[in-house]
């Protein structure tokens, strides 16, 4: 079973993409900001197949931070080099989505078409497998 | 020598200062010698010393000998008196004697005259024949002189006249001079204060026209090319008229305004019409003197002043200087308004900048929200319609007939149809489920799945409608009255459910209602207090403090909402009161909040504001007005 860990503080977001992901048939695990991202990774580290994260949300010291996804991105990067990430955005930051890909992001998602998630996750997972 | 005290007294009336002397050296061994150079002092001498005898020139300035006699003989009439005389002319003796003296000496005088004075001292006295005619004659005289008297007198009186007329034009033109520099001081001080430009010219030449009388002024500017002077500003009808048809004159030497900015000089026509180089203006065809006055500061000619008259000789001295005086201060008033229109189009020109930043922010952070905010509806909308299907093809499975009711059987049927109408084939979608595995099937089917999509749905969509309060609320009417803060805050807090210990409030004893609207201040309190315990989410022990008191001026209130959260970070200071932005993320913030806040705060002529250093909690202050 592949599961994903998913990071978003939006509860809303967090959950409507948890049900779309668990519809798809993956496992799903949840934090809502980086510390909880990094502490629920370490505690499933070897389970977690691929991560969604958000790119803005509380950073590792809780504050709000426009980019803090990337620092999680960091972070569990050095955890794991070759874990697969997809950092998720609101549909304006496309720009700084492509600098997701440029900071070691497999990919990144504009928010929205939930759907998508569940194509492009398969679409990664696929790839390297 | 004799002693004088004992010789005769001789008083000599005469004017001619030569014959003074040669008369005091005949007669000074045998007589005291008194002198009078004019009748008048002579007849006070006559009464002070009493002479024994009065020797009397007959060409006497202020009056004639023989009237200086007649007054003597009045006065003494015994002393006699001796009319010495160069008149050869028939008759002048006679008169002499008529008019009362005793003798009558021709000039010029030689060695014989003290023998002569001895005599007329001794008692002689000249025989006048024909009395009545002599004396008839010098009457004549008397009357001659009497009547030059009266002419000398009243053209001394007309001469009066005309100096007093001349003092009154003199009292008249140093009034007028009084009231043109009082003007030109007034005009000084009221157009140095006025910094709009239109205004400032407007007034000038409405005073200048007004105060000092004339039928035009008008001012002109010099173009940014200094090639052309533009009319500014003009009195009455023709000004009106030649405003509005852009009226200006190069600068140049055709026209006196041209000239007065080209030579930085004064220009004065007291006649215009005589001139004829002289610009005519079809606007003004009544004038008949002109000037234009340069407008300069620190030698940069700005315009020039034009005044202008329907009298020949209008402008007196005076008024030059003081339209001068005048042009100087409105050449000051100029360049300071000139200075401040520069200085408030710098400063439009950053405002605007500013607010396109703001407003790009604010629908930057809009669209960003919304956005965010619609992202689960899709997702949610998707699998409540997936569930639907599925449920669907559940109920189509009913055996209609066992519910035992016709319209719920025909509620069963009418659910086939209208699927089967809309292309949903629920016999495959019967298929597919029954191909799942089971736990699969149940995490699909599931009726708390389908309740939580549709509180997803709703709650995203209603966050979003939620921005209608937050735009509208400090919109709203207020109604204004006196408010106790501390209590209203009080009830706010409690309102707000937080764990106990985490609000302190403090009240000063001296702190005034609030003027204000009570439900719009109660919102400000309740987001500033709401907005600190969401800061707070990571802080331990996480305290906020309200206090409240009399503010620094006495006619409002201060309440400040400090906690010790992480605080507010130095480069989004000054965003946190823009529309939509928000720091929250998720945690359901409209980003509507303090854009109200500030909103609801000037609305009622208060002040919010922050302090706050990142790391060390944040503090706002809310000034809001205090009951009078």
């Amino acid at each position: 079973m592949t599961t994903v860990l998913l990071v978003d503080d939006e509860k809303l977001i967090q959950r409507s993409l948890e049900k779309t992901l668990l519809r798809a048939g993956f496992d799903v695990l949840t934090a809502s900001d980086c510390t909880a991202g990094r502490d629920m990774f370490s505690q499933n580290s070897g389970t977690v197949d691929i991560a969604v994260l958000d790119l803005n949300m509380p950073g590792f010291d809780g504050v709000p931070k426009n980019d803090a996804g990337f620092d999680l991105l960091d972070e569990l990067k050095k955890q794991k080099s070759d874990l697969p990430v997809i950092i998720l955005t609101a549909y304006d930051e496309v720009n700084k989505a492509k600098d997701a890909v440029s900071k070691g992001a497999n990919a990144f998602f504009v928010k929205g078409r939930e759907q998508g998630l569940v194509e492009l996750v398969q679409k990664i997972l696929s790839a390297n497998n | 020598m004799s002693d004088p005290r004992k010789l005769p007294q001789v008083l000599y009336i005469e004017d001619s200062d030569e014959s003074r002397s040669l008369v005091r050296r005949l007669l000074a061994d045998k007589y005291v010698v008194l002198e009078a150079a004019n009748p008048l002092d002579g007849l006070q001498l006559a009464e002070e010393t009493q002479p024994n005898l009065i020797l009397l020139d007959h060409d006497l300035p202020q009056m004639s000998g023989s009237e200086v006699a007649t007054r003597l003989k009045k006065m003494l009439p015994r002393t006699p008196i001796v009319i010495i005389s160069g008149d050869t002319s028939n008759g002048a003796r006679e008169r002499a004697l008529a008019a009362g003296a005793v003798g009558f000496i021709l000039k010029p005088i030689d060695d014989s005259f003290a023998d002569l004075v001895d005599e007329y001292l001794q008692g002689k006295v000249e025989k006048l024949e024909h009395a009545e005619k002599y004396l008839q004659a010098y009457q004549q005289e008397l009357v001659e002189r009497l009547e030059g008297k009266i002419r000398q007198l009243s053209s001394a009186l007309e001469k009066n006249k005309h100096l007093l007329q001349q003092n009154g034009r003199m009292f008249a033109m140093l009034e007028r001079r009084h009231r043109l520099l009082e003007t030109a001081a007034r005009v000084g001080q009221m157009v140095t204060s006025i910094l709009d430009m239109d205004d400032l010219l407007r007034h000038t030449v409405n005073i200048i026209c007004g105060e000092f009388n004339f039928y035009y002024s008008g001012i002109f500017l010099i173009s940014d090319d200094r090639k052309w002077a533009i009319l500014r500003a003009g009195y009455a009808e023709a000004g009106r008229k030649m405003m509005a048809e852009n009226y200006r004159l190069a600068v140049d030497e055709k026209s006196m305004i041209g000239r007065a900015i080209l030579d930085e000089q004064p220009q004065i026509a007291l006649d215009a019409v005589g001139e004829e180089s002289r610009f005519k203006n079809p606007f003004l065809p009544d004038t008949r003197s002109e000037m234009a006055l340069p407008l300069i500061v620190d030698s940069i000619p700005l315009g020039a002043l034009t005044v202008q008259s329907n009298q020949l000789n209008a402008f007196s001295e005076d008024d030059i200087t003081s339209l001068q005086a005048m042009a100087e201060q409105v050449a000051i008033a100029i360049n300071n308004a000139q200075l401040m229109n520069k200085l408030e189009s710098a400063n439009a020109e950053i405002l605007r900048t500013k607010t396109y930043e703001a407003i790009a922010t604010a629908t930057g952070e809009a669209i960003h929200w919304v956005g965010n905010k619609a992202a689960p509806i899709p997702g949610s909308v998707q699998r409540v319609r997936e569930d639907v299907r599925y449920l669907l093809a559940l109920v189509a499975q009913v055996n209609a007939s066992a519910l035992k009711n016709a319209a719920l059987e025909s509620a069963v049927q009418k659910v086939r149809e209208e699927a089967e109408a809309l292309g949903i084939d629920l016999k495959a979608v019967l298929a597919e489920m029954s191909a799942m595995k089971p736990y699969r099937l149940q995490a699909l089917v599931s009726v708390e799945s389908l309740m939580e999509d549709l509180d997803i749905a709703e709650n995203s969509a209603k966050t979003i409608l939620d921005i209608k309060e937050g735009l509208i609320g400090p919109a709203r009417q207020r109604s204004d009255a006196a408010v106790s803060l501390s209590e209203m805050i009080s009830n706010t807090v409690a309102n707000m459910g937080l764990p106990d210990d985490v609000v302190s409030m403090t009240w000063s004893d001296d702190m005034p209602l609030a003027q204000v609207d009570a439900r719009q201040v109660e919102q400000v309190f309740n987001n500033l207090i709401k907005n600190a315990w969401e800061a707070m989410s990571q802080t331990f022990e996480p305290k906020i403090f309200v206090d409240g008191r009399r503010d620094v001026d006495p006619n409002f209130v201060l309440v400040t909402v400090k906690d010790n959260g992480p605080g507010i970070p130095k480069e989004i200071q000054e965003k946190i009161w823009v529309s939509f932005f928000t720091t929250k993320g998720g945690k359901g913030g409209t980003g509507l909040g303090l854009s109200a806040v500030m909103q609801i705060v000037q609305q009622h002529g208060g002040k919010i504001w922050l302090e706050s250093d990142s790391g060390h909690g944040a503090k706002f202050y809310v000034r809001l007005p205090a009951v009078k």
